[in-house]
């Protein structure tokens, strides 16, 4: 029965954990100032949708997706957006890899490198943003990538642990 | 995959894309103000927010004392060197204040620019994805929180308000692409002040621009530069950093400098919200409408019987 509750428990505990962690950035780093950009949320439900099921991972992508919007951005609609999504083409690919932790590990990096991108674009399109190219791979999106590798080499066996925890239980309701 | 999608899924598809440029674009054009619906998730959320933002705080907190502790000796030397110099200025400063207070008392001047109730606020949240310098205070409208409010730490002005909700508010830092960002200030120079406005910053230089500095006026690097309170809504007096170049602007009319910020924007915890006493005006720090912000009915009336 824990279990159950456990899954969309830790989401939020990480939804919420997100901007504590995004206080430390942005850090001066050789005269670079170098940005941060914890996507612990994503990160889990791309775990979910892999190893448990794609469509409860983009439902709670668009939960998230919509609570990350409201709260932050105040632009309705953009993470509401690239969260089922991406979370739709993780558990897509379900058929094409294997799914060792490390291959998922790998793969859900990509697909968060793929959606900083999109972002950036989308910034840089409204004009939220001037920096360029350049400047965004090396200064955001490289150090973001490291951080969350870091993250998932920490608790990607954890969420996975858990997330087989629950397939089971479910397994022996089912029988 | 020829069943990957299937034409009702598509069309679905098509549909909600449509409605999420909608949303988008509906919810880009009106920026400062929330609805009820949003509001009421922002204040969920961030009370949510603020139960975990406590703890974190105090792991923090443990870290940045333990940081301290290691740099004790060397920052006691140099408090030592400066605190004999404090005490000169700290006495020039009762005799100037108790002066100042007597000449207002003769002019009868009751309110003043610089007067304003500090009203202490912690930050729960920092928009993580940064692409905005944006942080949330555990203040809202029902602590009296306004818009465009100045937002300080003990350093100087760190931002504005640019949403409030009853019991949330979100601050726009200095740092920002927003073109209708402006902060008016003045540079404490030499013999008089100079009057200038903060309007963007140099993202290669991580430095404030001041522009639209009058030209006939000489402005030094190290001068520094403070909050007019003339832009409607801000105190008069808050510091907000250091110029560190000068030079003149695209069309060479007006001057334009560089400032280095006097606050520090990396780890944010407890900030000072300034509602100044004298009444607010929604001038260039606001919307630029001129509208009376504390009386709102009086500056109404008072329009009509301009026109």
């Amino acid at each position: 029965m824990m279990v159950r509750f456990l899954i969309p428990f830790v989401a939020v505990v990480l939804f919420l954990l997100e901007p504590e962690f995004a206080l430390f950035s942005p850090i001066d780093w050789g005269g670079e100032t170098v940005y941060f950009v914890p996507r612990f949320v994503i990160l889990y439900l791309i775990f979910i949708s892999i190893y448990y099921s794609r469509k409860r991972a983009c439902l709670y992508g668009l939960i998230f997706g919509l609570l990350y919007d409201v709260f932050y951005i105040d632009i309705i609609g953009l993470y509401s957006f690239l969260y089922p999504v991406v979370c739709f083409i993780a558990g897509s690919s379900v058929k094409f890899i294997h799914q060792h932790l490390s291959v998922t590990t790998i793969l859900s990096l990509i697909l968060v490198a793929i959606m900083e991108v999109v972002l950036y674009y989308f910034f840089y399109f409204i004009q939220f943003t001037t920096i360029p190219v350049g400047e965004f791979l090396s200064n955001r999106l490289l150090p973001t990538i490291i951080a969350n590798l870091l993250f998932l080499i920490m608790l990607g066996w954890a969420f996975k642990y858990l997330i087989n925890a629950r397939v089971l239980q479910r397994a022996q309701d089912n029988s | 995959m020829p069943h990957f999608f299937s034409n009702k899924k598509l069309i679905l598809l098509l549909v909600g894309m449509i409605f999420l440029v909608a949303l988008i674009s509906f919810s880009l054009r009106d920026r400062q103000n929330a609805s009820v619906p949003e509001q009421f998730i922002k204040d969920t959320v961030g009370f949510a927010q603020s139960l975990v933002a406590k703890p974190t705080n105090y792991i923090t907190g443990i870290f940045n004392d333990i940081n301290s502790l290691l740099n004790t000796y060397e920052e006691n030397k140099r408090l030592k060197m400066r605190l004999e110099d404090f005490a000169v200025l700290q006495a020039e400063v009762n005799t100037l204040q108790s002066e100042n207070e007597s000449l207002k008392e003769l002019v009868g001047k009751e309110e003043s620019l610089t007067d304003f109730n500090p009203l202490n606020a912690s930050v729960i949240a920092r928009n993580p994805d940064q692409w905005e310098e944006k942080i949330i205070l555990n203040k809202g409208s029902s602590h009296g929180v306004q818009l465009n409010m100045a937002v300080m730490t003990a350093n100087g002005l760190i931002g504005k308000i640019s949403l409030v909700t009853p019991f949330t508010s979100e601050v726009e830092l200095l740092y920002t692409n927003n073109p209708n960002y402006r902060v008016s200030a003045i540079v404490q120079g030499e013999k008089s002040d100079i009057f200038g406005l903060i309007e963007g910053y140099d993202a290669e230089r991580n430095e404030l621009i001041l522009k639209r500095i009058d030209s006939s006026f000489k402005v030094n690097v190290g001068e520094q530069v403070v909050t007019s309170g003339l832009g409607g809504v801000f105190p008069k007096g808050i510091p907000i950093g250091e110029i560190t170049e000068v030079t003149t602007d695209d069309y060479g009319l007006t001057k334009l400098a560089y400032v280095k910020p006097a606050a520090n924007f990396s780890l944010l915890e407890d900030v000072v919200i300034a509602q100044r006493t004298v009444i607010s005006v929604d001038g260039s720090d606001g919307g630029n409408t001129n509208a009376d912000l504390t009386n709102e009915t009086k500056s109404k009336t008072t329009d009509e019987g301009e026109e």
